[in-house]
């Protein structure tokens, strides 16, 4: 998962970052509007978190302008003073929930989850697909009720196809969404992932590779 | 209350009016009438004294030939008698227009001569005025003649009792007019008072950002100096409310900085630590709420309580997409409020989110306007045990106390109801959980109602 963090406090941003890697996402950090507003529109981001005091561009205004540019990518606000006018405005520009500080990062963690998997259109932090059971809190894999371990960039691949079923993910778009941006780009990293996952999925094979495109998953599954 | 100045002015001139009027009135009915009296006396001895050319005395006999001097003294009950009386008061001779009447003088005393009498018709008690002359008439006995006059008080009577009339009807008729013409010059001369509590109205209600210019000379000054105070409770409030801006700005990322950095910290001091800044954090979190309300505003439009409360829930189903909750709303419309925007906002917000994050699935808002609003905000979650209702409203005073993300908001909504003379109570739901119940007055909640 691919997370866009606007926050002008440099060590609170610094914080978010390293927690949120630390859970497994990919982070890209803006310490103001306009460099927000840069990042939002030249990369695709599963997610963003938008602290509303920003120098340079306004958070509210933020919003406004990557709903503008048909950004659709689930927006989690932050505000210091804890004001409904702001979390309306926040609300009203095109955010999706809102986070009052001080919070908790376990907080942050569990609601930027939630709107991820809100946005794929899943309710439950669980994602049932046929036998598969991927518990999005946790983190954890089950395959027929039983635990499949897997490592972190494996569960990250899984994620994401997951959460975009039936679509066809690019090995680009993987690329993108799993690894920080000057990270060297190898897609035959995310082969070998692929290649790993649906030995430990066997007989269960949802991820389908399609010539030349990229990878789908499905839920059919089939042999 | 104190009586307006209108009235204070109406009462003072009706009743300093109405007092030398009433005076002058008197004065002039009296004057009026003692003229009568001394023109009704100097007829009177007139009629002595061409009576006395006119007699003439033949030894004992007194005689006044005829023509008789004055017409009237001829003729009977004409209103003016005659009659000549000796020092014992025998009468001597008595005109023709006394000798049906029963007329004599009234007081019996006898003249010195060369001495005039006039007796008033109401110490005679026969309705008529009485004027004696006493003279040592030149016949050689020396006889002492008493000439005795007496008109019909009537006629004079009739004029002073018409006069008085007039003199009444005429200055009741001023009165009035007086009196009318004070209450036009009031209406007018404080006509720029009702401008000003006119306009200071519209202020109040939003209508009008400040009083116009057209005011007389004493009242400019007032005008300007209210203008500039409202401008200043204005700027004052929205500093005052930037300041509080920075500072939970100020306050809240180190807060949420040093929580963070926690993680890494051995767990042995840690739970201390976390304890302490739990405590810090809900103190700073409720006080700066408690702070940034700014309370009854003295300029403030109608605000529009169900707009809000739509605008609020539209926020709300955005943030709470995924429980997808039932919201029946049903509002009086419209039903206004004068206030702060914002303030309202945090009553409002802190209530319908409250319902929001302890529903399972339905949220109810009703309301109606009973003179004053009413609205209730209701769930079907686990609700407010009512042993501790109080305390959840009046946690306010020991905001360590506060369980964060619980109650917390209600404490600060019922201070922020208190402010404007509201109230906030909490009920049991017919859905299951809690409700709460706002009570709000009406219109005005600002100083100068």
């Amino acid at each position: 998962m691919r997370i866009l963090i606007v926050e002008d406090e440099a060590e609170l941003a610094r914080q978010l970052q390293e927690n949120l890697r630390g859970a497994g996402f990919v982070v890209d950090a803006a310490a103001d509007g306009e460099e927000g507003l840069y990042y939002g529109n030249e990369y695709d981001y599963d997610a963003a978190v938008i602290d509303l005091g920003l120098p340079k561009l306004g958070g509210i205004e933020l919003i406004r302008r990557l709903r503008e540019g048909d950004r659709r990518f689930p927006i989690l606000i932050l505000t210091a003073r804890d004001h409904w006018q702001d979390k309306v405005e926040g609300l009203e520009a095109g955010a999706d929930d809102y986070l009052t500080k001080p919070f908790r990062l376990e907080e942050l963690q569990a609601r930027l989850n939630a709107l991820v998997r809100r946005a794929a259109g899943y309710a439950s932090p669980v994602i049932a697909s046929g036998p598969l059971a991927l518990d999005t809190a946790r983190k954890e894999l089950r395959l027929n009720q039983e635990a499949v371990e897997l490592t972190a960039y494996e569960y990250r691949v899984l994620e994401y196809l997951m959460l975009n079923p039936g679509r066809v993910v690019s090995k680009t778009e993987l690329t993108d969404h799993l690894y920080e941006q000057d990270f060297e780009r190898d897609s035959n990293v995310i082969e070998v992932f692929v290649g790993r996952l649906r030995k430990k999925l066997d007989p269960f094979n949802p991820i389908r590779t399609v010539r030349g495109q990229g990878y789908r998953f499905t839920a059919e599954g089939g042999v | 209350m104190k009586s307006g100045i209108q009235s204070r002015l109406l009462l003072t001139t009706t009743l300093v009016l109405g007092f030398s009027l009433t005076l002058a009135g008197l004065v002039l009915e009296r004057s009026f009438r003692m003229s009568t009296l001394s023109g009704a006396e100097e007829q009177l001895r007139l009629v002595i004294y061409s009576l006395m050319g006119a007699v003439e005395t033949a030894g004992a006999a007194v005689q006044v030939p005829e023509p008789l001097p004055e017409p009237r003294l001829g003729q009977a009950e004409s209103g003016l008698y005659a009659w000549i009386s000796d020092s014992r008061n025998r009468v001597r001779w008595r005109s023709p227009s006394a000798v049906t009447g029963d007329v004599a003088a009234p007081d019996a005393q006898p003249l010195q001569p060369g001495e005039f009498r006039f007796i008033e018709a109401s110490a005679g008690g026969d309705g008529l005025l009485h004027l004696a002359y006493a003279v040592i008439w030149e016949d050689p006995q020396a006889t002492v003649l008493t000439f005795h006059v007496a008109a019909d008080w009537m006629p004079f009577r009739a004029a002073i009792v018409s006069f008085r009339r007039n003199l009444f009807v005429g200055l009741g008729a001023v009165t009035l007019l007086l009196v009318l013409a004070q209450v036009v010059a009031v209406r007018w001369a404080l006509r720029p008072l009702r401008t000003m509590a006119q306009e200071v109205r519209e202020m109040e209600e939003g209508r009008r950002r400040a009083l116009s210019t057209a005011y007389p000379s004493e009242l400019r000054g007032l005008a300007q100096n209210l203008d500039r105070f409202v401008a200043h409770e204005e700027r004052s409030r929205s500093r005052y409310r930037k300041a509080m801006e920075d500072l939970a700005h100020s306050l809240k990322t180190p807060l949420a900085v040093i929580r963070n950095a926690l993680d890494r910290v051995p767990a042995e001091p840690r739970t201390l630590l976390e304890e302490q800044l739990d405590r810090m954090q809900s103190t700073v979190t409720h006080q700066l709420s408690r702070a940034s309300v700014t309370g009854p505003v003295i300029v403030g439009r109608p605000i529009d309580v169900a707009a809000q409360v739509q605008r609020l829930l539209r926020a709300l189903q955005i943030a709470y997409r995924q429980r997808c909750i039932e919201v029946e709303v049903n509002l009086p419309e419209p039903c206004h409020v004068r206030g702060d925007e914002r303030d309202l906002m945090e009553i409002l917000g802190n209530l319908l989110e409250n319902a929001f994050k302890y529903t399972a699935s339905r949220v109810r808002v009703s309301g109606e306007i009973d003179g004053r609003l009413f609205v209730r905000v209701e769930d079907d979650g686990p609700g407010i045990p009512e042993a501790v209702r109080q305390a959840v409203l009046r946690r306010g005073t020991r905001a360590d106390e506060a369980q964060p993300g619980q109650g917390i908001g209600l404490a600060v909504v019922a201070e922020l109801v208190g402010l404007y003379h509201g109230r906030l109570r909490i009920a049991q739901s017919d859905l299951g959980g809690a409700c709460l119940e706002l009570e709000l007055p009406l219109t005005s909640v600002g100083a100068l109602s």
